[in-house]
């Protein structure tokens, strides 16, 4: 296992009339996060809000190169971005527990918080098709070129680890610093991750190593 | 945080208490037990939230270390808000240096204002004003603004600084304006309203009259020697001789004193200050005695001498004698001043703050529920006492919130 310390790149917000950040995705184009009642886009050069959709917006986001995917309460809602419409909404696994989201593979993966593992679930059905293990709370979720990472918060304590799909062995943990601790989790497809930082409001770009 | 607490955490933080324990109530995990115990306290189960957040504060993991002194905190509230003065303070302050390390500044603030309140309660009131004077009230939000101006009102209210608690509770209206909260701004309207009824009563050349709080601020800076049966001292400008632990002597200078400018009789003196019936030769030598302590106590402001009939005081100067007394004089008023804050108290905690045994304040309710002047209700130590007449204004709980995320 590898450990080093996270080198953040840029810090995005705190955002007006956001108090805090939940889950984050990438677009391709925009960084969108959620804000309790609200899914924002962001426009990476300028920083700033371009775009809002009224939903409820607890834990995770996710994107799976059309839709946006929303966890609001014990649920997971899958929404067009252009009308902001709720196209379907599926169960979260975690009855409510659940935290981080992403798209990979054809298959959402669900952080579970304090249950301290991650679901694989069937983006039709919501149903359950594998469960890895972790040993701390998971956050943030996401997949980039085949790696698994998650984020997880604990007390003072965050860091960006990357887990073996199949066993969950920690492979590489990046430590947050002090203070800057992670909500949400997505990379923006190359060298990047951007990370919620849950009260503080505040979106944070951490080089990703490698 | 998961996704049902961040929208319970919503709920709650909008006022929408049955919505928040609606999305927790069937979970045990640590912020599920928090909010539920915020939430049922707002409700007024107060019993309820003090067990759920006691279990939150044990189920958050060992480096969850905000989130339980957060619990902590809350606790700390209700236990105040229900007069619990044996909930260990220093659990308070530990969660406070806690929450200061983090950076967690407003429940900080919010923890070290409900131990101002609780020393303000037990009558410490310099080591209130210090503890206050370490807080930066300027980045207080509107109802934590309000609570640390009514604290600095009641210290001045204790302390007969009438002007600096008017400015104080001015401020502290307009900050429970700002707040919102209906409860907050009754409570500053109740502190205002002590300010408007007789704090004493002024006894002077045979004539009684009340006195407003700020008269007798007015009083203690005229340069009249004072006979003050309100804190049992006296006291002329600044200087005080307290008599409090001797109240004899303090008993024979209330009588000096409301008898000046003329003399006090030997019978009167020995009636009110050794309760015997008659002045017989014992007890002519035991006030000479004791006059002549008085005399030593009182030096720097009269002197006393005898008289055919008995003894009169002489002040220094061309100064006024007065009785400051208590607006109504009963043996049990140090109890009805506690309980005339409306609050339900008990008998232990008003021992703590009378700091008298519990057996002396436990006769002294029950004289007082005999005249009907107070009520009990609950059984054993559930048992609380209050002012049925009072109209009882709530001691508003402004709770932390429970989550380091909200």
């Amino acid at each position: 296992m590898k450990t080093s310390k996270a080198e953040i790149l840029r810090e995005y917000g705190p955002f007006p009339g956001k108090d805090s950040v939940a889950g984050v995705t990438y677009d391709g184009e925009h960084m969108w996060f959620a804000s309790g009642d609200k899914l924002n886009a962001v426009d990476t050069a300028a920083g700033e809000i371009v775009r809002s959709i009224d939903i409820s917006a607890h834990a995770g986001t996710a994107f799976d190169g059309k839709h946006l995917f929303q966890i609001a309460e014990d649920r997971i809602q899958k929404i067009d971005p252009l009308t902001g419409q709720v196209l379907a909404t599926i169960p979260a696994p975690g009855n409510g527990g659940d935290s981080g989201l992403a798209w990979a593979e054809g298959a959402l993966w669900v952080g579970n918080y304090r249950g301290r593992k991650i679901h694989q679930i069937d983006p039709e059905t919501g149903a359950v098709l594998r469960e890895i293990e972790s040993n701390r709370f998971v956050t943030g979720v996401t997949w980039v070129d085949g790696e698994l990472w998650h984020a997880t918060w604990e007390g003072d304590d965050s860091e960006l680890r990357r887990i073996d799909p199949q066993t969950g062995e920690v492979l590489h943990r990046l430590e947050m610093p002090a203070g800057a601790n992670v909500s949400g989790l997505e990379s923006d497809g190359g060298s990047q991750f951007f990370c919620g930082g849950g009260g503080s409001g505040k979106i944070r770009a951490v080089r990703r190593p490698g | 945080m998961d996704s049902m607490i961040a929208a319970a955490a919503r709920a709650l933080a909008a006022g929408d208490l049955l919505g928040a324990l609606k999305r927790v109530a069937l979970r045990d995990d640590a912020p599920a037990l928090a909010l539920r115990g915020i939430a049922m306290a707002q409700l007024g189960d107060l019993a309820r939230a003090k067990a759920l957040l006691k279990d939150a504060a044990r189920a958050f993991a060992p480096r969850e270390t905000v989130a339980k002194a957060r619990c902590i905190v809350a606790e700390a509230e209700i236990a105040l808000v229900s007069r619990d003065l044996a909930w260990p303070p220093r659990e308070l302050a530990a969660a406070r240096a806690t929450l200061e390390a983090h950076g967690d500044r407003l429940n900080a603030a919010h923890a070290r204002l409900l131990e101002v309140r609780r020393m303000l309660l037990i009558g410490d009131l310099d080591d209130a004003a210090r503890s206050l004077r370490e807080l930066d009230a300027e980045p207080l939000p509107p109802a934590l603004r309000a609570s640390y101006e009514m604290a600095l009102a009641g210290i001045a209210i204790r302390r007969l600084h009438t002007r600096t608690a008017c400015d104080a509770l001015e401020r502290a209206a307009q900050a429970a304006h700002d707040a919102g909260i209906p409860a907050l701004a009754a409570e500053v309207e109740g502190m205002n309203h002590v300010l408007r009824i007789p704090a004493g009563r002024l006894i002077s050349r045979g004539g009684a009259r009340p006195l407003l709080l700020g008269e007798v601020e007015a009083l203690f800076a005229s340069g009249s020697l004072v006979v003050d049966a309100c804190r049992y001292a006296v006291r002329e400008a600044q200087t005080v001789v307290p008599l409090a632990t001797r109240p004899v002597l303090f008993a024979l200078a209330r009588v000096l004193a409301e008898r000046w400018p003329g003399d006090a009789s030997r019978e009167e003196l020995v009636s009110r200050a050794f309760r015997g019936k008659e002045a017989d030769e014992s007890h002519r030598a035991r006030l000479r005695v004791e006059m002549g302590r008085l005399r030593n106590e009182l030096r720097a402001f009269a002197d006393i001498s005898a008289t055919k009939e008995g003894f009169v005081l002489a002040p220094k100067g061309d100064r006024e004698v007065v009785v400051l007394a208590p607006p109504v004089e009963e043996e049990e008023g140090a109890v009805l001043a506690l309980l005339a804050d409306g609050e339900a108290w008990s008998s232990s905690a008003l021992a703590i703050a009378l700091g008298a045994s519990a057996r002396t304040v436990q006769r002294s309710l029950e004289a007082l529920a005999q005249a009907g002047k107070v009520h009990a209700f609950g059984r054993g130590p559930a048992r609380r006492w209050t002012i049925p007449s009072l109209p009882g204004f709530p001691s508003t709980l402004l709770l932390p919130g429970a989550l380091p995320e909200s």
